[in-house]
């Protein structure tokens, strides 16, 4: 890189090049033969050191976008050549491209000199490892001095620019790609954080403070402005660092710190992302007293340009609100403890803060009349981050050196303002008020949420749960105010109960949390209500319309049901905490609040029994939040075990207040138990379910509610279901199903689970003979309906009948639920059940084989009961089971392969796809169920004494199933899963059998297990690998003790003569090879990819020593060809690892592949 | 409530019936329904509401079996839909003629010759390569509403 300019020649190919480039540039610009183009300027990134002909474009150009290209060229081509540049070289491109940068700072073609700042930082960061410290510190010498302002405001901005892109290129998440390791990305994210970012942020924060002092005289538009927005800007980058070597590390809890959380459980529930810089960066951020500065600032912002309305979202008073908010971030190890510095620190910035968002009704006024909303939601945003750094109370106490109130008053009335805007203006969506409201309710689940859960540890101020009190009053009104006004909108989504539940979920938790604070003064209010809007109810009956009251009640049930309850999520849910802390004196029922406010709802519901108030008033959508309320309600209060007898003998190490808060719970669950009304209530529970089959015909939501969620949860306690099989109205409902055509016009999949939950109460009745009596009865009348139909003569005919396939679809139904409700005391009838139709449904297939719904449905039962039952069965009965999934499985083959099917519609063809996709997947979990039995089994006797061989009949299954299993149909990924954990489970129990199988299911059982291997659920790959290493494995040990082991299969069939390419395990190691060095995975799998790759390096050595051979070769660095030969040695050789394929060995080889992957990983793979 | 509607115990006669009532609330996606007198298969069901506090209804869109189209309908859950009787049975093939119909084995042992060659190409290809390679051809055809159509083949040929 010698200067230029010297030869005539050179000087005019100088010039022609600048020229070919330019015209390259406009005519791309102007969409004239732009590949041709492209392909010139390519020409130029991928010359051989372009770097003088690109210097020359950027100085001499009169075309900015030319000049653009030459910067993306050198930098193509620094990045590509680096390793044969000389330092001086590579110390010259850089400087050049700061000069430039900086010297051409007033230009107005911006973006060149943006292009050519981020070509610096990124040369800067391939040399890092290289540079020596001094040789950093002129290139920061030169960008130090642009970025104080020596040169003036324009190079002062460029240099700032330059900071930017520095710091986004080491940060990994924005670097660009080198081709390099990630090794070399991490270490220079290391360097950058330890040795020079708080380095960068006094810059940046010098360079703003020392311009803002002129900004006080200048307008919106002038350089100053555009200068300290940048610094600013930079601090903003700097604090949202991900901080990760700050010495004291982020994880161990300072227990000292009074008063300030630590814990990080709550940060990933709210947008807020926590600044934990560490101690070293006490003295640059918080004794500095750059807050103080900021909001003086911010203060001289609001004050100069309050005239104009717009300004609150210009770039400079939106950044440093941005860097106010991060601000309120910072936490962690940077606060020296125990001092109370993090509160000082936070009530500094609240002061300024607090003038944002008070006095709220002023400036909700003033945001409806056109001012922009941004700073009261910033506002919000930065007291949700100090929510998230504090506890409840230090945050409450935050205000009340400036206020004479705290913070939650504070957070009330604020979202009290928000809120009557919200409802004024109908719940629009995507409004202010409506992201200010969800901002404000993070910010009380933050403080509330850990209070709920763990109840003692941390306490809510006193003036916070009045406030809450006050809060949760305004929200309900405003709530069923919003509830009456929507009755008489069309929008379509609102019609069902569970969209708006699930929409509204976040919100109803919230509210709860709200409500929980105070429940001594919310649960009677919302009693008070309810009794309110249910006389009003029946005072207008028949006079006036009673939509709007119906409306609010099932606003009220859905609020009510989410602060009486928690969702169990699949378990069963305690009574809240809250109840037992807020009426711990409260021992009398009757007079207990929350037992007064379940009570009126319950006889409300009862009066759904009454026909004509039936009429009048329980519209489909009231009854689905009864329904909804009742499973809700019962799962926590309805007849719960009496765990709180045995727990209060004082053995407990709680303290006396303990005990008496418990006293409390005891009283609600008492109430709500056997001896009292807990029988009562869970009869008028059923008859209201019972209510909702019959009263509300074709109401499919309605009856699904009561029977997935209301009916199916009380069978799952047996404590209810043992009172449930002695009620009357239980018998009405199990005889009406069992004997009555009414429940056929339920949904089919209602039926089935209302078949499981009949089946399931029997686990009520006080022995198994009575169990297995109860179930015949619900159920013999369908099997006997099935067997004669299927014996009938003319059950062709009769069977392409409507109204036969829906009786027997709804039949088939049933039986699948009953079977999903097997358990050990009524295993004997279920079994009999089954049994009693296995021709019927042998007779149905062949029947019905073109109807493809009807076949899915007979699979799918004997899949399920075929799963429920096989571990009980005994030799003979096992027998008998394996010989009818037979010859299922040969009628199912014989109706399915060769078959073309036509539609005139490609959405039926897809239909037609999907069926069969369900159909297979259904044969494979049948499968799955019979290899079930070779592990756990409960019989009496062995099955082998029947001469029977589970392994035989499953790779028989195997081998008709696996034809109608496509790559293509592997795409669905459920059967996906299903195929690969039978696959890998048969080669792992029964690896003898492989060698069995014909050619053709072999090389298609490799094609899949090769596919699989590729997949990217990382679960599927894991049971592939496993079925590797078991096929491996079982191969090298036959081989080590003389057999053939998987013989000719072992060779790719279709290429038996080929070298080692051709060998199957050969085949696999290579795959696991690349896999496990070169691609992206889960840490998780190297555990079973050692596993796997252990038996292949065994059983292909010589391979292997190619295969690492190649490897080494290909390694172009000394340094690291060097650590890749250590390490495949130590791969092999450490840990005294032998070639023994036991237990001992294969943790050996897991520790060893584990390390070497930490080693050369991260030079082999590149970015 | 509409018992009396549901047949639990089929009678013997009733295939002579073309279609059979059964109530919206209960038809399923790949069942099938009459809409606007034509047989169809039921691609999608949804319900909706009649006002927030009024009873469910449902809309299905179904495809003709026999042409392909597409039909819609709405209906309150409660009330019955016309189902129609679809039949599908195995014919073998013993010929074709110029004319495009085709020759079929019924099960007494007679032939059926009313039949013509079905339109869609890639079945038709499929028929006559078959059958012109002496291959054993079963066709299916379904019939419903009175109208009937060649709808499927396999190959049962020399295994």
């Amino acid at each position: 890189m010698q200067g230029y300019g010297d030869g005539g020649d050179e000087l005019a190919q100088l010039l022609s090049t600048m020229h070919a480039i330019e015209a390259a540039c406009s005519s791309i610009q102007m969409h004239v033969n732009p590949a041709a183009a492209e392909a010139t300027i390519l020409a130029l990134s991928q010359s051989h050191h372009p770097y003088k002909t690109c210097q020359f474009i950027l100085e001499n150009s009169k075309v900015a976008n030319a000049r653009f290209q030459a910067a993306g060229a050198v930098r193509d081509a620094a990045i590509r050549e680096w390793g044969f540049l000389s330092s001086d070289d590579r110390r010259n491109l850089i400087s050049f491209c700061l000069c430039f940068a900086l010297q051409h700072a007033d230009s107005h073609e911006s973006y060149v000199q943006a292009k050519v700042s981020s070509v610096a930082a990124q040369l800067i960061k391939r040399g890092w490892l290289d540079f020596s410290a001094d040789e950093k510190e002129q290139f920061f010498y030169q960008i130090k001095q642009a970025t104080l302002g020596t040169h003036g405001l324009n190079v002062q901005f460029i240099g700032i620019g330059i900071m930017e892109y520095l710091i986004s290129e080491f940060s990994p998440s924005t670097s660009s790609a080198m081709g390099l390791p990630k090794e070399f990305h991490e270490q220079c994210r290391r360097s950058l954080e330890l040795d020079y970012l708080k380095v960068f942020y006094g810059w940046a924060r010098d360079a703003s403070l020392n311009v803002s002092r002129k900004i006080a005289g200048s307008d919106s538009e002038s350089l100053e402005v555009k200068v300290c927005n940048a610094g600013m800007c930079l601090m903003l980058q700097i604090l949202t660092w991900e901080f990760r070597y700050n010495h004291n590390g982020t994880k161990s809890i300072n227990i000292f710190s009074a008063g300030v959380r630590n814990d990080n459980v709550l940060n990933n529930k709210t947008e807020c992302i926590l600044v934990q810089p560490g101690p070293a960066w006490h003295d640059i951020l918080i004794s500095s007293g750059d807050i103080v500065w900021l909001l003086n600032l911010y203060a001289v912002l609001r004050q100069k340009f309050s005239i104009e309305r717009s300004w609150i979202d210009c770039p400079i008073a939106v950044s440093a609100r941005k860097l106010i908010v991060q601000f309120c971030s910072v936490t962690g190890t940077i606060f020296p403890s125990a001092n109370g510095s993090q509160e000082n620190y936070l009530v500094q910035l609240l002061s300024g803060i607090i003038l944002w968002v008070e006095p709220i009704d002023a400036i909700s006024k003033e945001i409806e009349s056109g001012k922009s909303e941004s700073e009261l939601l910033d506002g919000c945003r930065a007291l949700l981050a100090m929510a998230t750094v504090t506890t409840p109370a230090v945050f409450n106490s935050l205000l009340k050196s400036i206020r004479p109130f705290g913070t939650l008053t504070l957070l009330s009335t604020l979202m009290g303002g928000v809120i009557k805007v919200l409802f004024s203006h109908n719940n629009e969506e995507e409004t202010w008020s409506w992201e200010a409201r969800d901002i404000l309710l993070d910010i009380w689940t933050t403080l509330l949420a850990p209070l709920d859960s763990s109840g003692s540890g941390i306490s809510f101020p006193p003036e916070g749960a009045a406030a809450a009190a006050h809060l949760f009053d305004l929200i309900v009104n405003s709530e069923l105010k919003a509830a009456s006004a929507s009755v008489y909108n069309d929008d379509s989504d609102s019609d069902y109960l569970q969209p708006s539940i699930s929409a509204m979920d976040e919100r109803l938790s919230s509210y709860a949390l709200i409500a929980r604070a105070s429940m001594d003064v919310t649960v009677p209010f919302l009693a008070r209500l309810f009794a309110e809007r249910v006389s009003h109810l029946h005072q207008g009956k028949g006079i006036s319309d009673p939509t709007e009251t119906l409306e609010e009640l099932c606003s009220l049930l859905l609020i009510i049901g989410h602060v009486l309850a928690d969702e169990g999520e699949g378990e069963t849910p305690l009574i809240p905490d809250s109840v037992k802390r807020n009426f711990s004196d409260i021992l009398e029922p009757d007079k207990h609040p929350v037992i007064l406010l379940s009570s009126i709802i319950i006889r409300f519901a009862e009066q759904s029994l009454d026909p004509g108030l039936r009429t009048s008033f329980f519209s489909p959508r009231l009854m689905e939040a009864v329904i909804w309320f009742l499973s809700r309600w019962s799962a926590t209060y309805l007849l719960t075990r009496e765990e709180f007898n045995n727990k209060n003998d004082g053995s407990l190490p709680g303290s006396r207040h303990q005990l008496q808060s418990q006293d409390s719970t005891k009283t609600v669950a008492i109430y709500f138990s056997e001896y009292n009304y807990g029988k009562l209530v869970l009869d008028a529970v059923v008859r209201i379910s019972i209510i909702t089959f019959t009263a509300y015909p074709g109401e499919n939501y309605l009856q699904g509610l009561a029977c997935h969620q209301l009916l199916h949860a009380l069978v799952r306690q047996k404590n209810i279901c043992v009172h449930l099989v002695a009620l009357e109205s239980w018998r009405e409902l199990s005889n009406a199903f069992a004997n009555e055509k009414m429940l056929f016009m339920l949904n089919a999949s209602h039926q089935r689970s209302l078949a499981q939950t009949l089946v399931l109460s029997a686990s009520g009745l006080g022995n198994s003979e009575a169990a297995n009596q109860y179930v015949r009865d619900v159920m013999g009348h369908m099997t006997k309906y099935l067997v004669d139909v299927s014996s009938r003569n003319d059950i062709r005919s009769i069977s392409e009948q409507p109204d036969t396939i829906l009786s027997i679809t709804c039949l088939l139904e049933r039986l699948r639920g009953a079977a999903r409700a097997s358990e050990p005391r009524t295993q004997k009838s279920i079994y009999e059940m089954g049994l009693s139709v296995l021709n019927a449904i042998l007779v149905l297939l062949e029947v019905y084989k073109d109807e493809s719904s009807v076949v899915y449905l007979l699979l799918k039962f004997v899949v399920v009961w075929v799963d429920a039952q096989i571990t009980y069965l005994e030799a003979t009965e096992t027998a008998t089971i394996i010989g009818f999934c037979m010859r299922l499985l040969q009628l199912y083959s014989s109706h399915n392969i060769g078959k073309i099917s036509l539609s005139f519609s490609s959405s039926l063809l897809n239909d037609a796809k999907t069926e069969k996709y369900k159909d297979l997947r259904a044969l494979l979990q049948l499968l799955s169920a019979l290899c079930f039995k070779d592990l756990v089994d409960f019989s009496s006797d062995s099955i082998e004494t029947q001469g029977t061989n589970v392994s035989q009949v499953v790779f028989y299954g195997l081998h008709i199933v696996t034809p109608l299993i496509s790559l293509e149909l592997l795409k669905y990924p459920k059967l996906c899963h299903d195929y690969f954990s039978l696959l890998s489970h048969m080669l792992e129990v029964y690896p003898e059998m492989v060698g069995q199988l014909n050619t053709e299911a072999f090389s298609h059982v490799m094609d899949t297990l090769n596919f699989g291997i590729h997949h990217q659920d990382s679960e599927v790959v894991n049971m592939c690998l496993r079925a590797l290493k078991a096929l491996a494995s079982y191969q090298y040990k036959e081989t080590a003790a003389g057999k053939v082991g998987l013989g000719s299969h072992a060779s790719d069939p279709r290429n038996p003569n080929g070298g080692t390419e051709n060998r199957i395990f050969g085949r696999f190691l290579r795959e696991l090879l690349q896999f496990l060095l070169f691609e992206d995975y889960s840490p998780d799998l190297v555990g079973s990819a050692a596993d796997a790759l252990f038996p292949l390096i065994l059983c292909e050595q010589s391979l292997y020593q190619m295969l690492g051979n190649e490897l080494i070769e290909r390694q172009a660095n000394p340094t690291f060809r060097l650590r890749l030969t250590t390490a495949l040695q130590f791969l092999t050789s450490a840990n005294q690892l032998t070639s023994m394929l036991d237990r001992v060995n294969y943790q050996r080889f897991r520790k060893n592949l584990t390390n070497f992957l930490i080693e050369v990983r991260g030079f082999l793979q590149t970015k | 409530m509409s018992d009396e509607e549901h047949h639990f115990e089929s009678k013997a006669d009733a295939g002579a019936s073309k279609t059979y009532p059964q109530q919206a609330g209960t038809i399923r996606k790949n069942g099938y329904i009459v809409i606007k007198n034509r047989p169809c298969k039921v691609v999608e069901v949804s319900t909706s509401k009649t006002g927030k506090h009024g009873h469910a209804k449902c809309h299905f869109v179904g495809i003709d079996i026999f042409n392909g189209k597409k039909l819609e309908d709405i209906v309150p859950s409660s009330h019955n839909c016309d189902v129609p009787h679809v039949t599908r049975i195995d014919y073998q093939l013993i010929d074709i003629s110029e004319d495009g119909f085709v020759s079929l084995l019924t099960d007494s042992g007679g032939t059926k010759d009313d039949l013509r060659l079905p339109t869609d190409e890639s079945l038709l290809a499929q028929i006559k390569d078959g059958f012109a390679e002496g291959k054993d051809l079963v066709v299916s055809v379904m019939s419903s509403m009175g109208e009937e159509q060649i709808c499927g083949l396999k190959d049962i040929g020399p295994k």
